[in-house]
């Protein structure tokens, strides 16, 4: 019966594995085709024409689109963290007056669609003259963000309330029991966060989009945008190089989230989610 | 690593970014006095640097900025909005008149005058194009005009004459058309007549009498009898060769700019095209059995509708008087000959045929053509070039229109919606033209 | 209670306070008010009363872009919940090889939407794709999956359930979760995998199902990069592209950016908003008779 259930599973996800797999296969593969060939959908390339790579690497500015992308991606990723494990622990630890209104409040502006909100904020990083700069894409993370205070709220309920009575009890202040204490603890849950908007931010189109105007400040989603424009469709059709620049984009998240995922799926599993 | 050690160097990282490691921040290079900065225009090849380099040479104090990269009409407008605008921006012609209603870029008449520039110099279709309101808000560049390329081994194949294909008797082009498509069970091997909807509407209704705008930018004809007439015929020669969705996503598996192309593979037998794809041709592929004929209207008489880019000033630009000496220098007749000349030698030296410069300017264009320009034996520049030299003074172009992207948006997808079957020509045209009327009171406030 | 004490929890909320006056409140009713002005960013915003409002009711491409929005949020949704729990089923009884087939099931995730749009453009070509070759071996004549106005949004939910591994494991860590006495019970009761599913995984993770159909509604409603990347994201891929993929956000952005309407653009937004607001709502009333929360059991 178990051994059955195990077989019938491990096959399911063979089946899956293979229809998961198989983009990967061909995006990989075809970005070492040439031309003539990308669209022959054959999984060896043949003939191999790993000059793709040279060639978009050549034609565009992937290291500064690479640098960027890392730079802006840390930043809002450490940003995110330190905030919303801040407020995070600001709702957790305290009973106050209009805490429930405040965390519904919280929990509102997830479901407030960007576009509300799109405009106006634009006109306030013009405003303080960031408008065309990196910043806009990363310092909205320095106030936490919803998702995230919700994800470590949980985290910081699920701790027991007796460590920090003993923290209290050795005189340690709020911010000591917060940063001795409850940090270290819901490293886990931090490091989901992490991942979640290393990610988020690696992979984001809109915001580059409206505030980055010149390529050398281009994050790489944004430059890959104009490598689809300049060499795919509407472009001059050259898929082999826009397949190139993509496998450029996605092979660092891919190595992060193979470094990380052992922490990664730990701390998914230990968050409360449902509470 | 412990969690704190982890949040340490997590501040440290961040406070590193912060401090200027991260780009995008400092002091904004546009605000230098003897910057210049501009927007859409890239350095691809000589026609770009060997004028840019004549600039240079002229003005040696200017520190000009060129920004590469495609023109994003959303990124141009939130910048003259946020009255950080570059000092020039270079666009498609067609766009230009919405901007200069809206009052993002300056009428440039002073500049042209204040520098000599006679304005019959420029080609009239291009004018027409850059001139809103009776001012002249823009320089134009390249112009391109639009051909027949007729693939020989097909149409021979069909037992047809190359020489006897035209776009002027509508139902023979629907004949052949079907006799040159080849579809089998909804995938296509070869398209047979490809009318390019939706982009070429415009051609097709001016060949069949009809401008879609008016002479004035401020109102269109989308709902004329002649207009349907033209969608009508034009969706037909698409859908009798099979659906637009079969026949749309073959296209896009096209490579237009190689060797394989589709006229190289057989994938297309004919269709009217922008000119500077017989270059393409010629590069790529230069053994490749074409014909190149004008398009013409339904009496048999030559039109083609003429494209290209233009420079303009942003209003709120930080150096209008650098960036009016730039755009002076740019479409000057002796910068274009320094370029042509680059371009042509620079070709020469990887051993590839040189199809000729085509600008709005036609002084430049009649020394180039006679000082810079030979024959190469190259069979299909030889045909073409020729055909586009006489083609260029009796083009066509829409006039300027404050609400001009927002038209051709609104013809466009009512071709699609026929293409695709969701309309009748009536209806999608009736609906084009409500949508264009709309967007006409909307920028004219009616 | 000391004054520290009393003081902490307000100097731990202070930085999100800041940041909901700054990027959220005040947004937000700039937005409402610009939403009742004519506003092109170059001129000064002009006072209009209801106008953008009553535009959307007029506008067919509102219409069109809501529909196609609802209708891919109502295929996606679904699709997603069903495929992650059925996969997270999978991994949990996977054992140790479990691990491997997790990454590979989430790496589409870290897959950026731009690359996956141009890598899915040509998977999906109806003439020449990888898709409907795969389709013909089993003897099926796949449809133009990228040009047919009829097959381009279920195109797209396929393409969405790429990235089904985002919710999968978030499935997977709340089946780990389940007590395992109450699989044996069952077990020993001699009940079906069927019943055991429905009647103890399901309600056991029914706070996570919950919790990710809100969220993945959410997001589904405002589905934008791809579709844009894809469709109508420059001129030439524009040209020839009907209302078939025009997604809400999209029509939205193209108002703002495009045509520069940020007043209608605004409009368009709040319409959203409530629009979202309604479908959440009835989704929290729908939870109350559906959703066993874990708490109950203890």
């Amino acid at each position: 019966m178990r051994t059955r259930g195990r077989g019938f599973a491990l096959a399911g996800l063979v089946v899956a594995a293979v229809a998961f797999g198989y983009p990967f296969a061909w995006l990989v593969s075809a970005s070492l085709k040439d031309r003539a060939h990308v669209f022959d959908n054959a999984l060896l390339p043949v003939p191999f024409a790993p000059q793709n790579f040279v060639e978009v690497w050549r034609a565009v500015p992937l290291l500064t689109w690479i640098g960027n992308s890392v730079a802006v991606g840390v930043a809002a990723a450490v940003a995110a963290t330190l905030s919303s494990a801040v407020v995070a622990y600001g709702f957790a630890r305290y009973r106050f007056r209009g805490r429930g209104l405040l965390f519904g409040l919280v929990l509102a502006t997830m479901m407030l669609p960007g576009a509300v909100t799109m405009v106006p904020v634009y006109l306030e990083w013009h405003a303080v003259g960031l408008a065309t700069t990196q910043v806009p894409l990363w310092a909205q993370n320095l106030f936490g963000s919803a998702f995230y205070i919700f994800l470590l709220r949980q985290f910081f309920l699920g701790l027991p309330s007796e460590v920090f009575d003993a923290a209290r009890v050795d005189g340690a202040g709020p911010l000591r029991t917060f940063t001795a204490i409850a940090l270290p603890l819901a490293r886990p849950g931090m490091v989901v966060v992490f991942v979640f908007e290393l990610r988020s931010a690696w992979t984001d189109l809109i915001k580059p989009l409206i505030y980055l105007r010149e390529p050398q400040f281009y994050t790489l989603p944004r430059g890959l945008k104009t490598v689809l424009d300049r060499f795919g469709q509407g472009g001059e059709s050259q898929w082999e190089i826009v397949l190139a620049a993509s496998v450029v984009a996605t092979v660092p998240m891919i190595v992060l989230f193979l470094c990380a995922q052992r922490y990664f799926v730990r701390g998914l599993v230990t968050q409360h989610v449902e509470q | 690593m412990t969690v704190g050690r982890w949040v340490r160097v997590s501040a440290v990282v961040a406070a590193v970014l912060v401090s200027g490691g991260c780009g995008g921040l400092g002091a904004s290079p546009e605000d230098a006095p003897n910057a210049l900065t501009t927007m859409g225009f890239g350095l691809p090849d000589e026609h770009a640097t060997a004028r840019v380099a004549v600039f240079r040479d002229r003005f040696p104090d200017t520190d000009l900025r060129v920004n590469e990269g495609a023109f994003d009409e959303q990124q141009f407008l939130s910048a003259v909005a946020s009255g950080e605008p570059p000092d020039l921006v270079y666009a498609d012609r067609a766009k230009l008149g919405a901007y200069a209603a809206r009052g993002a870029v300056e009428p440039i008449d002073d500049c042209l005058r204040s520098h000599g520039v006679d304005q019959a110099q420029f080609r009239p279709a291009a004018m027409r194009q850059v001139t809103y309101g009776g001012k002249v808000y823009g320089a134009p560049e390249f112009a391109t005009v639009r051909l027949l390329i007729i693939n020989n081994t097909a149409v021979r194949a069909a037992g047809v004459d190359p020489a006897t294909v035209s776009s002027t008797d509508w139902s023979a082009l629907a004949d052949l058309s079907t006799r040159l498509a080849d579809n089998a069970d909804g995938r296509f091997r070869r398209i047979g007549f490809d009318p390019k909807l939706p982009d070429f509407l415009p051609l097709w209704a001016k060949a069949n009498g009809v401008e879609l705008i008016t002479p004035d930018g401020r109102g269109v004809r989308l709902d004329d009898p002649a207009v349907v007439e033209t969608l009508r015929y034009t969706t037909d020669l698409v859908k009798s060769q099979g659906t637009w969705a079969a026949f749309k996503a073959f296209k896009d598996g096209f490579n237009d700019f190689g060797a394989d192309n589709a006229y190289a593979k057989d994938q297309l037998a004919v269709m009217p095209m922008d000119s500077f794809y017989i270059n393409t041709l010629a590069t790529n592929s230069p053994d490749v059995d074409v014909t190149i004929t004008p398009f013409t209207d339904r009496r048999g008489e030559p039109v083609t509708e003429l494209g290209g880019q233009a420079w303009a000033i942003p209003k709120g630009s930080r150096h209008p008087e650098r960036a009016c000496d730039f755009l002076v220098t740019m479409t000057a007749t002796d910068t274009w000959v320094t370029a042509a000349k680059a371009r042509r030698d620079a070709l020469a030296a990887k051993g590839r045929p040189y199809g000729g410069t085509f600008t709005a300017n036609r002084v430049a264009d009649e020394e180039i053509f006679t000082t810079v320009y030979a024959a190469q034996g190259n069979r299909i520049l030889d045909q073409g070039v020729p055909i586009v030299r006489a083609l260029q003074d009796d083009s066509f172009a829409l006039p300027a229109s404050p609400a001009g992207p927002d038209l051709i948006r609104a013809w466009q997808q009512a071709a699609t919606r026929v293409l695709t079957g969701a309309q009748t020509p009536e209806e999608a045209l009736g609906q084009a033209q409500r949508e264009a009327d709309a967007a006409l009171d909307r920028v004219l406030g009616r | 209670m000391s004054r520290t004490e009393r003081r902490a929890p307000w100097l731990f909320l202070s930085p999100w306070l800041l940041g909901f006056a700054a990027f959220t409140a005040g947004p937000m009713l700039v937005s409402l008010w610009l939403s009742f002005t004519r506003y092109d960013m170059l001129t000064p915003a002009e006072f209009v009363g209801t106008d953008n409002y009553r535009e959307l009711f007029t506008d067919p491409k509102v219409a069109t872009a809501l529909g196609n929005t609802l209708f891919f949020t109502v295929l996606h949704v679904p699709l997603q919940i069903v495929l992650a729990l059925v996969l997270a089923s999978l991994l949990r009884r996977a054992g140790r090889a479990g691990g491997v087939f997790r990454t590979l099931l989430y790496l589409p995730v870290m897959t950026p939407p731009v690359a996956l749009a141009a890598l899915f453009l040509l998977l999906l070509n109806g003439q020449t794709g990888a898709i409907n070759d795969v389709l013909g071996w089993f003897g099926f004549t796949g449809p133009n999956w990228t040009t047919d106005p009829a097959w381009i949004k279920p195109g797209l939910v396929l393409m969405s359930l790429w990235t089904v591994g985002s919710t999968a494991v978030i499935y997977l860590a709340a089946l780990t979760r389940v007590p395992p006495e109450l699989y044996e019970a069952a077990e020993l009761d001699g009940a079906s995998p069927w019943r055991r599913f429905r009647h103890v995984t399901l309600p056991m993770i029914s706070g996570t199902v919950y919790f990710t159909v809100i969220v993945n509604t959410i997001a589904s409603l405002q589905v934008f990069t791809e579709a844009y990347v894809m469709f109508y994201g420059n001129a030439q891929t524009e040209a020839g592209r009907d209302d078939s993929a025009l997604f809400y956000v999209i029509y939205l952005f193209q108002q703002a950016f495009g045509s520069l309407r940020m007043g209608y653009a605004s409009a368009m937004a709040w319409a959203l908003f409530l629009v979202i607001a309604l479908i959440t709502a009835l989704q929290v009333r729908a939870s109350r008779r559906l959703v066993h929360y874990e708490g109950e059991v203890r």
